[in-house]
């Protein structure tokens, strides 16, 4: 059972599992073996749906692996799909050391306006896309800033990086202090003692805010449509373009590829490391 | 140990000494790069969106710069009143659902081994790693009249026939939560990760049952990670809209649908703007009181 | 060290020649999955002219944009009330119609049209008809307007565009008032009518309405000819009408902007996109209605025999919306209005 193995072999030994306790564990088990059918079940129909001989991705018309072919030699939907790669990447990369440093200083230390910036940097999470892409528009039209790349990833890093904050603030609210103090006591710096010691402990919310910023950047539409050019198109944009047609099963084709290149990466990693060991 | 924290508020409980807490230049000069972000980039924009509602448009559909509180008037009718309570009853109700489903999942993958846990979070997430577009697609096939899932249930005889499951109000609470539903999870996975095992432990030596031990002890050391889900996913859920247009039909309109509609078929950009300042203003008034009333009770309970 | 230097040269001189290249490209602003890729590659290697195609789903995304003062664009694709707004705004460059020698291709019907009557902004693209498609299969009885459409037996199988101007008009319509005369008077008199529609409808679409009639889930609906053309296309008992009472045609048009920094390499463009073989790839992959006269004789006899791309005439009047101004936020608040009292 998983949540054993998080004891030692001597502490499960002595430690006797009431009955009820394993009740909940299988309910609870039960629960999440059906939460991850639930969000797998579209993916299924998704990847599915990539071998439909129909052009409408609608109703099933026969197999075939056309698709998968087509999408290799749709050069504007890979360039697409890297652009999103690569903007995602960016911008997740900085939405973390934005959200965790401010985090950190936040909980760290009593600012004067720690209220204000703390409602300020939860504005975007609020603020309807239209008006977040109209407005950064106009921004970077009177900045004299021309768009591309690093306009599209200053928007998603707007947008991605609260939810950083917040992960990363919900972790701190239960740290140890005196970990920190230790660590100055020993006779480190404060940047020494942050890095060594802190950001170890907060390691499971900054991934779990990196996971969502890059979710939020990968699927991000209507910020970056007024915000790019036509060299930073991200997948979203082309995607919602091919809608009015009909959405072509290369899409199905393309997604089903990333999914299962992400679970192979997932699987294969761990054994990697485990190789390494 | 205060169980009743709000968001993301400041900590300021258990300050060992009081002159530590105090930034110097050094901690301002690292908030910095965070401080020029907001402005330049959330104010600046804020505040352009500020003026514009103040604006008019004219017979063209251009911004003109004469000053009128018209548009604020406009935003006072009742018809916007309801949609604005429509749109915060979908999310609450979003939000109250995704909090149920989405702790136990993020309970079992906190307590997992070291290797499952890595492999579980990152399979949580690929789902979401597809095109939005593509994925809710996927639903309209398993929830249309012809679907998937009226043909399961039809095969096992539970319905006779079939459900009319598309395009009504609970396609759209299912596309909402499966949206939203990782943002739930993380942060309360989070919180679990760094649940010590032997808290659970002493729970359980001193005689409570599982139950007693989850709500006792289990669910109120894991608050701050629902909290933050909670912030997570109720407050980006108002103002979505898309998946009411895709999965609903469109047929009734949310605070999302009407502000973009100004900004595109309506072509009133003041007016947009004027209904966005007030969507965004009652947030940050409301924000900036809980973090009052959270940094009052962490001193009580500090 | 030499290697070094070489190696830097190198570099040098590759980035000046893509600098140099760079200055001949082609800024294209247009709706998605309307231009083919197939079209833009053969633009390329016939003039070596680079395109960055962006593009929009909406109007009024285009329009946004624009205003707001985002990007330079050489050529966009507004549809004919869009550009009504834009001539007005002098947001449009004046066509060299020297240079275009391949106009004389277009259909004398669809130039002239009140948006640009003398044709010095704008060169239609593509038209189509906002107009009733019927899924014979469910549905038997004859429909053949707005009234017919709007039954009660027909309650929750019906999908209509996300439009709420297209929605007021086709009211308008039925009561026999012009359709680009948005007063409140008359707003006031299509605001029962629309009430009681509202209620019967199943889905509003304006991506892809095509999907719930497919799937089954509505049966007939107020649709894009295109989409329809789609549907008939992939099963011939979705049958299009033109609606009794009258009907929106659209021309959608291409167009210069004031500010294009290459106008030189758009006039190439449009001069590109009105030869008929051309012209007939682009019907190929979007099945509207083509008013290049020339590009018809390539199309097949399916193609043309479409009756949601070309329709047979019979039906109401056909009319084009006009810019409408300050009254689009009229329909809005109606519509906003309507909608939510559900």
């Amino acid at each position: 059972m998983l949540f054993l193995s998080t004891m030692s072999p001597v502490a499960a030994l002595r430690f006797r599992v009431p009955t009820g306790l394993r009740a909940l564990r299988l309910f609870l088990g039960g629960w999440t073996a059906a939460v991850f059918v639930f969000l797998y079940a579209p993916i299924v129909v998704l990847v599915a749906y990539s071998f439909n001989a129909s052009r409408l991705n609608v109703l099933w018309q026969g197999f075939t692996l056309e698709w998968y072919r087509r999408v290799w030699e749709n050069a504007p939907l890979l360039r697409a799909a890297q652009n999103s790669l690569v903007i995602a990447c960016i911008s997740t990369v900085l939405s973390v050391v934005l959200g965790t440093v401010g985090a950190w200083l936040l909980h760290r230390y009593q600012f004067r306006g720690t209220r204000g910036i703390q409602t300020l940097a939860a504005i975007p999470m609020v603020m309807p896309e239209i008006l977040m892409g109209i407005s950064l528009l106009i921004f970077f039209a009177a900045a004299g800033l021309r768009l591309g790349f690093s306009t599209v990833i200053i928007g998603h890093v707007t947008f991605s990086f609260p939810f950083v904050l917040v992960a990363v603030q919900a972790r701190l609210r239960g740290l140890d202090p005196a970990l920190e103090e230790a660590a100055l006591d020993l006779g480190a710096t404060p940047a020494r003692a942050f890095w060594l010691v802190i950001v170890p402990c907060l390691r499971p919310a900054i991934v779990a805010g990196a996971l969502m910023a890059f979710s939020l950047s990968w699927d991000e539409l209507i910020v970056t449509f007024f915000t790019t050019s036509a060299a930073s198109a991200t997948l979203p944009i082309r995607v919602f373009g091919m809608a009015k047609v009909g959405l072509n099963p290369m899409l199905n084709a393309l997604s089903a590829m990333f999914v299962v290149a992400t679970a192979v990466i997932v699987l294969f990693s761990a054994y990697v490391r485990k190789l390494s060991r | 140990m205060d169980t009743l924290a709000t968001p993301a508020a400041t900590s300021l409980a258990a300050a060992p000494a009081i002159d530590r807490r105090t930034p110097r230049w050094r901690a301002w000069l690292l908030l910095t790069p965070m401080i020029v972000w907001l402005v330049a980039f959330v104010v600046a924009p804020t505040a352009i969106l500020f003026v514009y509602s103040f604006c008019e448009r004219d017979e063209l559909g251009r911004v003109v710069f004469s000053f009128t509180l018209e548009n604020y008037q406009r935003v006072s009718d009742p018809i916007y009143l309801r949609i604005f309570l429509r749109s915060i009853g979908y999310a609450g109700l979003t939000t109250a659902i995704c909090v149920v489903v989405g702790y136990p999942v993020a309970y079992c993958i906190g307590r997992a081994s070291e290797v499952w846990r890595q492999r579980l979070l990152l399979l949580v997430m690929v789902p979401f790693w597809t095109s939005f577009l593509i994925r809710t697609y996927a639903w309209i096939t398993i929830l249309k009249q012809e679907g998937l899932l009226n043909g399961a249930l039809q095969a096992m005889a539970l319905v006779a026939s079939p459900l009319d499951l598309l395009y009504t109000p609970f396609a759209v609470v299912i596309g909402l939560v499966y949206a939203y539903l990782p943002f739930m999870m993380l942060p309360i996975y989070g919180s679990v990760e760094k649940l010590d095992g032997s808290l659970i432990e002493a729970a359980h030596d001193l005689g409570a049952g599982p139950l007693r031990a989850f709500s006792s002890v289990i669910i109120p050391l894991t608050m701050p990670g629902i909290a933050a889900g909670t912030l997570l996913v109720f407050v980006p859920a108002i103002g979505m809209f898309a998946i009411t247009d895709l999965l609903g039909g469109a047929r009734v309109p949310l605070i999302g649908n009407v502000i973009q509609n100004q900004f595109m078929q309506a072509r009133d950009w003041p007016f947009g703007a004027a209904l966005g300042m007030v969507f965004m203003g009652l947030f940050a008034v409301s924000y900036w009181l809980l973090q009052l009333r959270g940094g009052a009770s962490d001193e009580l309970h500090g | 060290m030499k290697l070094l230097l070489r190696f830097f040269a190198a570099l040098l001189a590759a980035a000046v020649t893509f600098a140099a290249r760079a200055a001949n490209e082609l800024n294209l602003f247009g709706w998605s999955e309307y231009v083919p890729q197939a079209v833009i590659d053969g633009f390329t290697e016939e003039t070596g002219i680079k395109v960055n195609f962006e593009t929009y789903a909406s109007n009024e995304e285009l329009i946004s944009k624009l205003v707001a003062g985002g990007g330079n664009y050489d050529l966009i694709q507004p549809s004919d009330y869009a550009a009504e707004a834009m001539i007005r705004q002098n947001l449009l460059a004046p066509l060299d119609l020297k240079r275009l020698h391949n106009l004389k291709n277009i259909d004398p019907e669809f130039l002239h049209r009140p948006h640009d009557p003398d044709g010095r902004f704008t060169v239609p693209y593509m038209s189509g008809t906002v107009g009733i498609v019927v899924n014979t299969g469910k549905v038997k009885t004859p429909i053949k307007g707005y009234r017919d459409v709007f039954q009660p037996a027909f309650k929750d199988r019906i999908v209509v565009l996300n439009d709420n101007r297209e929605i007021v008009s086709w009211a308008l319509d039925t009561l026999g008032l012009p359709i680009n005369t948005i007063t409140p008077e008359n707003l006031a008199k299509v605001r029962p009518v629309i009430a009681e529609w509202v209620k019967l409808v199943k889905v509003f679409d304006s991506d892809s309405p095509k999907t719930a009639l497919l799937n089954g889930d509505v049966d007939l609906g107020v649709v894009w000819s295109g989409e329809a053309a789609i549907l008939w296309h992939q099963d011939k008992r979705f049958q299009y009408v033109i609606p009794a009472e009258g009907a929106h045609q659209f021309l959608d048009l291409l167009a210069i902007p004031a500010t294009a920094k290459n106008k030189d390499a758009a006039h190439d463009f449009i001069d590109y996109i009105l030869r008929p073989e051309v012209s007939k790839l682009i019907s190929d992959a979007f099945p509207y209605t083509n008013p290049n006269r020339e590009a018809h004789r390539l199309l097949s006899t399916e193609a043309l025999d479409n009756p949601a791309s070309y329709p047979h005439g019979d039906g109401g009047k056909l009319e084009s919306f006009r810019d409408i101004g300050k009254a689009a936020a009229d329909i809005d608040r109606l519509m906003t209005d309507l909608k939510s009292a559900r």
